[in-house]
């Protein structure tokens, strides 16, 4: 099966998917809910998309395609309205967070799909292993060319939104000193991390992806777990590295930065990106894994070295114009405000360790930021 | 036989039953996939003195107060499974509580009166009936590692109706005692006042223990442990008063979760503790029994058994939609709700001081209860099997 052909999307169109964790609210841990969950969901219209995720502790949810902050926003929340009176319904609590704190991984259960049963055959303990949470943010391309362009002129801000989404620090019971441990477990995967530096979705189509196919290792896009992916039915590209924030309006700010990111490097004001680019792109993306906002960046040309902090906020100060023409500078208000003091969700949810001494309470706290918003 | 044999005997008994009875549970299971809990009980039936077996009569001695510590952890674990906010937010899990064990009420009260049984064993029978054994539920639920809305409502609803037995119960032995000897203090004590004050106990535990947690710290490491001494010292109390360590101990385990000091996944069943003591419970539950009895009633115990399960199973159906979930998960649910047993054995036990012997006036009882031994876990298991809750069953 050949790659079907991009389709054409309005630029700087987006749409928002969120992994989200269904949790017992008595023990807090994981609970395999989600047939039961969507089986009350069908019975009524739903102001969005929801489907199964691969365990059965996990739903997804996505909006519809989106240009302005405030109608995205309200989106999220509508989805989240109905999620929360379902979840009541069902004594099914819900929230954010890259990672279930104490969840075991070997406890989860996959959910009854053909794919997610072939998936779970192939990676074995990897499956399972995969109950992570990550949102991913959708941006609308003109053209294939437009896509790899921009998905490869991203790669600089990629441990931006690791560093800002980060709200994995606990998994299998234990601190892993990571702000995005969820990341980890995405590594795992053989086809995941970077995408190959072509810049013609011709010659990405025909060269790379013909080719691997005819290796068998790859069937359609679904196989790859890159950290930017085209998504060529969608006219897309899909950044997947954030972890899904606690609340849905960190989630909308993320979505924004972003636009407001695409926005500018359309523009074409920087240097176009370039296959030495991703001499540091990993170790860059593990800075911001580990150390979350404290991290710091490599430049790839100069080799100096920037505090990660640093860099968003002169990012901020950038993208203000695109922000103010795209009416969005609510949403790099809530992301400065997350530089400047209030740290990133791993952050929250280590001080809530901190102060309740439980990983239960972690999770009681994430359940309670995800009805509530805000923290 | 030398007395210094007979005292060997005596004195082995009950670990030598329970050595017996767990083989018996590993060998049920591999041969025929049996829960454990049910070869559990058929092997303190079969080696119970009734029957011709080396145990004693475990009612009286210090076995009874074992059982209702044994029970009293799982009831402890039930309650703190319970989240009273779900009945807010979905008043018809309260609806199809209410209707479930009303109808189990008043279907096994008719079945009684047709079997002409006497007006108060008849009441008594009807409150027991009321009742899912916790004991079973807990454990079958824990085993199979099932999760979902038949494994969540099987235990609120069971959790309810064991709540509302005790209270209907209560009130029959209090009209019993009016009738009887016509005291009015003596069936309000036995009434109103053991039911009052077992809750209040209860309540009081749960909301001194996490406070005491909370002063000494270190609630992760200790919270299995104070929280099962506490559930031992509720029950010496209530038992030694003469109260329902029943009521006491749930009320305990609802109080507490609602104070919040979670309870880790790893303390499920108070571990190994938790093991020996069912173990232990569900072999003095069927070892209470004499086959005479099961024989005498043993008609009238599949058709109290039949209604019951009918009342149940089109109480959780009929409010299945309306309260959110598929027919086929609300079916389910009243299957799961099957088992009966040790509830009903240790309710009874508790009457003794008063000098009723309930279930040799009860006829039917002997049997109910070793049927639903066999059949009530093997009900829950398939229930939550069938509903895709459990997958984890398959391997036992």
């Amino acid at each position: 099966m050949a790659l079907e052909a991009f389709k054409t999307s309005a630029p700087l169109t987006m749409g928002v998917e969120l992994e989200l964790q269904l949790v017992n609210p008595t023990d807090f841990d994981l609970s395999a809910s989600s047939p039961d969950l969507l089986h009350l969901l069908e019975r009524k219209s739903f102001p969005g998309d929801v489907k199964p995720e691969i365990a059965e502790s996990m739903i997804e949810v996505a909006t519809g395609i989106h240009t302005r902050h405030d109608e995205l926003l309200a989106q999220l929340r509508e989805i989240r309205a109905a999620l929360l009176e379902v979840g009541d319904r069902l004594n099914v609590a819900m929230c954010g967070g890259g990672t279930h704190p104490f969840q075991r991984w070997f406890h989860q259960r996959i959910f009854a799909k053909p794919r997610y049963r072939q998936v779970s055959a192939l990676y074995g303990y990897l499956a399972k292993q995969f109950t992570v949470f990550g949102q991913h943010v959708h941006i609308g391309c003109p053209s294939g060319d437009e896509a790899l362009f921009l998905l490869h002129a991203l790669n600089r801000y990629v441990p931006h939104f690791i560093a800002l989404s980060g709200s994995s620090p606990y998994s299998q019971g234990v601190d892993t000193l990571f702000d995005s441990a969820r990341l980890n477990s995405v590594f795992a995967f053989p086809l995941s991390g970077r995408a190959p530096f072509v810049l013609e979705w011709s010659a990405f189509e025909h060269g790379y992806f013909a080719k691997l196919e005819k290796t068998g290792v790859v069937t359609s896009m679904k196989d790859f777990y890159w950290d930017i992916r085209p998504k060529p039915e969608f006219g897309t590209i899909e950044l997947r590295v954030c972890d899904t924030p606690l609340t849905v309006e960190r989630a909308a700010a993320l979505a924004c930065y972003l636009q407001a990111l695409c926005r500018m490097l359309l523009a074409r004001k920087e240097d176009p990106p370039a296959e030495d680019d991703y001499l540091v792109y990993n170790y860059n993306r593990f800075q911001a894994c580990r150390f979350g906002l404290d991290g710091s960046l490599i430049h790839p040309g100069t080799g100096e070295t920037i505090s990660l902090r640093e860099d968003i906020l002169a990012t901020l100060r950038r993208i203000e114009p695109d922000a103010i023409m795209l009416d969005s500078q609510a949403a790099l208000d809530e992301i400065r405000a997350v530089v400047h003091g209030a740290g990133n969700d791993a952050s929250f949810l280590r001080r809530c360790h901190a102060r309740e001494g439980s990983l239960e309470s972690v999770v009681e706290s994430a359940i309670g930021c995800f009805r509530k918003g805000g923290e | 036989m030398p007395d210094i044999l007979r005292n060997v005997i005596v004195e082995t008994a009950w670990p030598a039953a329970l050595l017996i009875a767990w083989l018996a549970g590993e060998l049920g299971q591999r041969w025929f996939r049996l829960p454990r809990i049910s070869s559990y009980g058929l092997a303190g039936f079969v080696l119970a003195a009734a029957q011709g077996g080396f145990l004693p009569d475990p009612a009286d001695g210090s076995m009874a107060l074992l059982a209702d510590v044994a029970f009293g952890l799982i009831l402890f674990e039930l309650g703190y499974r319970i989240n009273l906010g779900w009945l807010r937010a979905n008043p018809w899990i309260g609806v199809t509580s209410v209707v479930e064990a009303a109808g189990s009420f008043a279907a096994v009260f008719v079945v009684a009166q047709w079997f002409e049984m006497p007006m108060v064993p008849a009441l008594m029978l009807a409150a027991i009936a009321m009742s899912t054994s916790p004991a079973v539920v807990v454990r079958v639920l824990n085993e199979t590692r099932s999760s979902g809305q038949v494994t969540e409502r099987t235990l609120h609803l069971s959790a309810f109706n064991c709540a509302l037995a005790v209270v209907v119960f209560k009130f029959v032995l209090g009209y019993w005692m009016l009738a009887g000897t016509g005291t009015v203090l003596g069936a309000v004590w036995n009434s109103l006042v053991v039911l009052v004050v077992s809750a209040a106990l209860g309540v009081s535990f749960g909301a001194a223990i996490p406070a005491l947690l909370r002063i000494v710290g270190g609630a992760e490491r200790n919270v299995t442990l104070v929280f099962a001494v506490a559930a031992l010292l509720l029950v010496a109390v209530t038992h030694a008063l003469k109260f329902s360590p029943l009521l006491a101990t749930l009320a305990f385990g609802l109080m507490a979760r609602h104070r919040r000091v979670a309870l880790s996944q790893a303390q499920r069943n108070f571990g190994v503790l938790g093991d020996i003591l069912t173990l232990m419970l569900f072999v003095f539950v069927t070892a209470t029994l004499d086959w005479r009895q099961v024989m005498a009633g043993f008609q009238m115990a599949l058709v109290v058994i039949a209604v019951r399960m009918a009342a149940k199973l089109a109480a959780t159906t009929l409010f299945a939609y309306v309260s959110g979930v598929s027919w086929h998960k609300g079916f389910l649910t009243g299957l799961a709700l099957t088992p009966l047993s040790v509830f009903a054995i240790l309710l009874l036990e508790q009457t003794r001081h008063l000098g009723l012997t309930l279930i040799d006036e009860v006829a039917a009882l002997a049997g109910i209860v070793l049927i639903l031994e066999v059949v009530g876990p093997l009900a829950t298991r398939w229930a939550v099997v069938w509903a895709g809750e459990a997958p984890a069953a398959r391997e036992g």
